[in-house]
């Protein structure tokens, strides 16, 4: 039954998303809170571009993928703290601009077409050290900037006009929680690509979103259905010969759509009952 | 006494023309004063400069205490999983650098100034499942954590029910009774009438001073244009004013 997690591969691919689910969890709840779900994807996806010119230029894949996403998300942010219309509108034209242009430059520039599966959906059964290295110094980073400016994220969230009246008017917080959504899109990609970045950093916290209404309760049982996806994931995805990446973005969806079925007929069921 | 509040010539902006002017007035200690105007007349603006928010481009404003705001309850999201006392806290945010977490000292405060508002027991409550004037209430702890000694109050009686309002229209009358000066946005002449001073606004200062004084059919007309008619009165009464709803176009940017 258990036979999978003996292998060593198996057994880094767990190390990584139980690493990963503490980044998640922690840094999913303030992009559910603060509504950055479409330009998390977006950052995971303007990465993709940044991994194929590191992978074809011989420079550190995370840094290209880092570079890129941040670039996007810092335009996202200002887009959007400047209220313009449209941001999202721009955010979907980005990432398919995104998307597009790695496939290009994969296929056309630098024949590197055979790592676009893995870079698009993760190579979990192939995680190396760095990528370890990676997921612990963005999970700390995270953790530190929760410890230290969580409460500012939640109270310009809260009532954005009055928190600027209360003093939070500096950029600076709101702008690092968008430098950490990029370096959370990148921590992911090597466990589940650009393209299922929001199986972890979106999919866990929305569906713990629904049974919680505290930030700290919620973030410990986010870091938690993530850790148990990712766990049973791989488990299934080595079970079944399934691409683990995919086999967890599965599970956390179907998980999701239970609990929200679930909340959505229990009201009823104790109407029932009255 | 010095003056909590004292403007001279103000006029305020949004880079633009100002879209408030002529603005002179002092707030003393203890003292209610409604701000009356139409929608899109400046009394946010106004509130914004108060706030330090935006820098009067003419006139001088002297203030000799800090002054915080009490936005309507429905600008904050509802949904968002905060107590009654995380709310409280948010007050501490501008006591303390960024990088420094809210001390125990802080959360005594955010207690103590839930306990003011008579919500003590609501503490632990979720923000959204409280009543709107529970949550309003839970503003002005909010205000009175900054130890704010001017408070700014954005239409506070909107939607609540009587005895709600009554509630919060008390407290009011407390804060101010411990010296504190409360500026409250209103379109509801009765309770001006009760409070000890107006200040009309429409782009710029109509009138400032005692209700008796300024709730004159030529000051009111000034302020809403067009938008108040005169009832007669029933029976011996005297005639009755009354504001038509406020039209919800905006003027000029977001508020």
């Amino acid at each position: 039954m258990l036979e999978p997690f003996q292998l060593p591969f198996v057994q880094r691919a767990l190390v990584e998303l139980l690493l990963l689910a503490v980044l998640a969890g922690t840094l999913g709840c303030w992009i559910v809170l603060r509504g950055l779900a479409f330009p998390a994807h977006a950052a995971a996806a303007a990465a993709f571009p940044g991994l194929v010119l590191a992978d074809g230029l011989g420079f550190a894949a995370p840094l290209g993928g880092f570079g890129a996403a941040l670039l996007f998300a810092l335009a996202v942010g200002r887009l959007a703290a400047r209220r313009r219309e449209g941001h999202d509108t721009l955010t979907a034209l980005v990432l398919v601009a995104a998307l597009a242009a790695g496939i290009v430059l994969a296929s056309d520039v630098f024949h590197s077409a055979a790592s676009v599966e893995s870079l698009l959906f993760g190579s979990l059964l192939a995680i190396g050290p760095g990528d370890v290295r990676l997921a612990v110094a963005a999970a700390l980073i995270v953790l530190a900037a929760t410890w230290l400016l969580g409460v500012r994220w939640l109270a310009a969230g809260f009532d954005p006009a009055a928190a600027r009246a209360l003093g939070v008017r500096s950029p600076l917080p709101d702008t690092l929680l968008l430098v950490l959504v990029a370096l959370g899109a990148v921590a992911v990609l090597s466990a589940v690509g650009a393209l299922l970045a929001t199986a972890l950093l979106v999919v866990p916290a929305a569906t713990t979103r629904l049974f919680s209404d505290r930030v700290v309760p919620w973030q410990l049982a986010t870091v938690a259905l993530a850790a148990a996806e990712g766990t049973f994931g791989v488990w299934l995805a080595v079970k079944l010969n399934a691409p683990p990446g995919a086999t967890i973005a599965v599970i956390a969806g179907a998980v999701f759509a239970l609990v929200a079925a679930g909340r959505a007929l229990a009201p009823r069921a104790t109407e029932a009952a009255a | 006494m010095t003056a909590l509040l004292d403007a001279a010539g103000l006029a305020v902006g949004y880079g633009g023309p100002p879209v408030l002017t002529d603005v002179s007035f002092r707030l003393e200690p203890g003292e209610r004063v409604a701000v009356l105007g139409p929608n899109g007349g400046g009394k946010t603006t106004l509130f914004r400069a108060l706030l330090g928010e935006l820098r009067p481009s003419a006139g001088t404003l002297t203030a000799s205490g800090r002054c915080a705001s009490v936005p309507q309850t429905e600008r904050s999201r509802l949904d968002f999983p905060v107590s009654a006392l995380d709310v409280a806290l948010m007050g501490t945010i501008p006591g303390r650098p960024w990088w420094r977490r809210p001390s125990r000292a802080d959360r005594a405060a955010a207690r103590a100034a839930l306990e003011r508002v008579d919500l003590a027991d609501r503490a632990e409550r979720t923000y959204g499942e409280l009543s709107g004037g529970q949550r309003q209430r839970v503003l002005i702890a909010r205000a009175l954590v900054q130890q704010a000694r001017v408070l700014l109050l954005d239409e506070p009686f909107t939607g609540l029910d009587a005895t709600s309002a009554a509630r919060l229209e008390a407290l009011l009358a407390e804060l101010a009774g411990e010296g504190r000066g409360v500026l409250i946005a209103t379109h509801d002449l009765e309770q001006a009438r009760r409070w000890d001073r107006v200040l009309c606004v429409n782009g710029r200062q109509v009138a400032f001073g005692e209700p008796a004084a300024v709730l004159t059919p030529e000051a009111l007309a000034a302020t809403y244009g067009g938008a108040i008619v005169t009832l007669p009165g029933r029976d011996t009464d005297a005639p009755q004013r009354v504001i038509l709803p406020p039209h919800h176009h905006h003027h000029g940017p977001a508020r």
